[in-house]
């Protein structure tokens, strides 16, 4: 039905079952693929993210109440506000954006704050748990909590830091908010289940791939971007627009997140780049390449166990069109993201959050 | 400090007999309780028991057989350990909830119960023993930093890991999905604070000081904080959540609270004395030197008496001769102090029942008390 074109390359139906997702809006809004950048005046969205953002890292910390000093030290480290803290940015700029399409409200609510917090709280202790279960030594540029403090430890950490995002949690009184921000908690776990486990055939694979895509990145942007817009207004329309922006959002940073793991070199990345291919998984670019190169079907069901295997697929993924195929794929979830926060009411935080898609597009790290 | 408080059993307005007089033997407190209950709490819910995940993570366990992860004990624990009372702070949040009865708050309060348990009462029960079980996991949990050869290949350790993490984290998401399901902000409040309590107690557990790697230097009151946090803080908090699930007073809120953490030290307590009263004729039975007989013994003699005589019962290589600390424990007050301890904070969970009106319910609950500060 829907072919889409980019750069002259037609990208045929096989992989039709992505496409499927979101090419059931009838507006056109954003379907002429030249323009990257819109031509409204947009504002950096970190510039209008700021104020709201200013000791947000400072607030996370005094939410971890830790007597132990060490204990302390380690549930801290990575709030240092070194972070990109994209996740709070896309809440706090949604919560804005929901608030003014409501009733051009210029307010934010303590509330909708505490979501931010609360998101990054939980982002970062999944973050710690990743590393001791990938035994990985390096984050952000600096060594991961089980590095310096052993596994046992940085378990503890992770487990004290989401603790304390459900405390907070618990205090904005709203039972609702609780059951959409619960529901991340069990998404980022079953993600890591996903991980664990492959898949024989090649579409299965794919729809593998995107759903622990969602599960470990994408439901978390989502359901922050859902619970801000409830407390913002009672309209369903509106969650749906808040939850489908974060949700496409979402995907399409993890799938750049898999492309920079081949493109980017790791000094500039902060991390170890190839680690998905280390751990054993097969991203989107890898899928992508293993329809031009075959041959990569049993490293793959091996999880590139066998020495040689890890070089083997990257050279393998560099050749082939993999990375820009998977590019290309982000390109069209951050289309269906801008198609969506489109329908809201026009404001410099609609506009910054149609940026941002565009700015996940071109990160670099 | 305690004496006053020790022989001097609780007989209040209901009854309930003094420590000293015995009381049936555990198999059949536990029994008995389970009946009262409504059913029995051995295993925690099937929903969760039957998912893929756990049953994915039951299969690659098995690859650790043969290994030397702690995963394997803590899962093996789980299948044989009826002495360690599997499930029992469950059992205790239902008897509670039924030791308090119906809401008394509101008329309209119309939620479904089942042997006087409300559905969401039995729900938070489960949510505990899910919340207890997670970090037993964690627990299991090693420093691979810290590997020697003598412990197997690496790859083992850390796949162990990877499962350990994996499944306390499966189990803690599930608490959490229960609990956002209660409908009820306080008590999402009071369980995740109770989760962070474990996790710092559990944190002071493992801290080793940096002189000593054998023992602490605290005294008992530090030790009592730390052991609240580790192992009275769930059960204490959970009890109290009972209570506001059915929408019971601050004052009942406040005595379900006080039985959870008094009954859980003296469980402790209980547990702690075990190597130094029981009359053992073969081995010795190993005894951490941060249990509350060492540390009160540490108390009495001083910390530089107490290092000399380690250091006496080390031999060859610094291992340790427990049979001689043991002695040496024994020959003071560490014991004895310990047992008074011990029957100072069942007197108060005692007490702490007394607000409950007279039912089979609060019975078993003192039968529980009394199991675990009785010594022979």
């Amino acid at each position: 039905r829907n072919h889409a074109t980019w750069k002259g390359k037609n990208i045929k139906s096989k992989s039709g079952i992505f496409f499927q997702e979101f090419h059931h809006t009838s507006t056109s809004h954003c379907c002429s693929c030249s323009k990257t950048i819109s031509d409204e005046k947009y504002q950096d969205p970190f510039q209008l993210g700021r104020k709201d953002l200013k000791n947000l890292y400072e607030d996370i910390k005094k939410e971890l109440l830790v007597s132990a000093a060490e204990l302390k030290e380690m549930c801290d480290y990575y709030f240092d506000g070194k972070g990109k803290a994209f996740r709070p940015m896309i809440v706090v700029l949604m919560a804005r954006a929901c608030n003014i399409h409501h009733n051009n409200s210029k307010e934010m609510q303590a509330s909708q704050r505490s979501v931010a917090i609360i998101a990054e709280m939980i982002h970062t202790a999944s973050l710690v748990h990743d590393d001791v279960i990938d035994d990985a030594n390096s984050r952000r540029g600096k060594r991961t909590l089980n590095q310096i403090w052993g596994e046992r430890k940085a378990v503890l950490a992770g487990d004290f830091i989401l603790s304390a995002a459900s405390v907070a949690l618990a205090r904005i009184g709203n039972t609702t908010i609780i059951s959409v921000l619960t529901q991340v908690i069990e998404d980022l776990v079953r993600g890591e289940f996903l991980q664990l486990g492959s898949k024989e055939n090649e579409n299965e694979r794919f729809a593998h791939y995107l759903e622990k895509t969602f599960k470990k990145t994408a439901s978390l942007i989502a359901n922050s971007c859902k619970a801000v817009s409830i407390l913002s207004c009672p309209d369903p329309k509106v969650h749906e627009i808040a939850y489908q922006y974060g949700k496409n959002v979402g995907i399409a940073f993890q799938l750049i997140d898999d492309v920079l793991d081949f493109t980017s070199c790791a000094d500039h990345l902060g991390k170890p780049t190839a680690a998905d291919l280390k751990l054993g998984l097969a991203t989107g670019p890898v899928l992508f390449a293993c329809r031009q190169f075959p041959e990569m079907n049993a490293m793959i069901m091996r999880r590139f166990s066998k020495p040689g295997d890890v070089e083997r697929a990257r050279k393998y993924v560099l050749q082939s069109d993999g990375v820009q195929q998977t590019t290309y794929l982000a390109q069209r979830y951050c289309h269906a993201a801008t198609r969506e926060i489109r329908k809201l009411r026009p404001s410099p935080e609609r506009e910054a959050l149609v940026h941002l898609t565009e700015m996940v597009l071109m990160r670099d790290k | 400090m305690w004496g006053a408080l020790l022989r001097r059993g609780v007989r209040g307005a209901g009854g309930l007999r003094c420590l000293s007089s015995g009381g049936p033997p555990w198999s059949q407190v536990v029994s008995e309780a389970e009946k009262i209950v409504g059913y029995p709490t051995s295993f925690m819910s099937l929903r969760c028991l039957l998912s893929d995940e756990l049953s994915n993570i039951a299969m690659q366990v098995r690859k650790l057989v043969g290994t030397k992860h702690p995963l394997l004990d803590t899962a093996r624990g789980f299948v044989y350990d009826s002495r360690n009372n599997l499930q029992m702070r469950g059992l205790v949040v239902l008897l509670i909830s039924k030791a308090a009865g119906p809401s008394t708050a509101e008329l309209s309060f119309q939620h479904d119960m089942v042997s006087g348990i409300y559905s969401s009462q039995r729900s938070l029960a489960e949510i505990t023993e899910l919340i207890h079980t997670a970090f037993l996991v964690h627990r299991g949990i090693v420093n691979i930093g810290e590997l020697k050869s003598c412990d197997g290949p690496l790859k083992d350790m850390q796949f162990g890991n990877k499962m350990a993490v994996l499944s306390g984290d499966f189990l803690l998401a599930n608490a959490c999905t229960s609990l956002a399901q209660l409908q009820n902000t306080k008590v999402v409040e009071l369980i995740s604070s109770a989760i962070g309590d474990l996790v710092q107690g559990i944190y002071y557990e493992n801290s080793k000081s940096t002189e000593n790697c054998l023992t602490d230097d605290i005294g008992i009151s530090r030790w009592k904080e730390q052991v609240f946090l580790s192992h009275s803080a769930l059960l204490a908090k959970s009890c109290q959540a009972a209570m506001e699930l059915a929408k019971h007073s601050a004052e009942i809120q406040d005595m379900a609270f006080q039985y959870g953490k008094h009954m859980s030290m003296s469980h402790k307590l209980h547990s702690d004395l075990q190597p130094f009263v029981k009359e053992s004729s073969g081995d010795t039975m190993a005894f951490s030197l941060n249990s509350a007989p060492a540390i009160l013994h540490q108390e009495f003699r001083g910390r530089e008496a107490w290092l000399k005589q380690i250091r006496e019962a080390q031999g060859k290589g610094n291992i340790v001769d427990y049979k001689k600390l043991q002695e040496a424990i024994k020959a003071g007050k560490g014991v004895t102090s310990a047992i008074d301890l011990c029957r100072y904070h069942g007197n108060r969970a005692l007490a702490a029942l007394e607000r409950f009106p007279p039912s089979e319910a609060r019975d078993a609950l003192a039968n529980i008390v009394y199991a675990v500060t009785r010594f022979p």
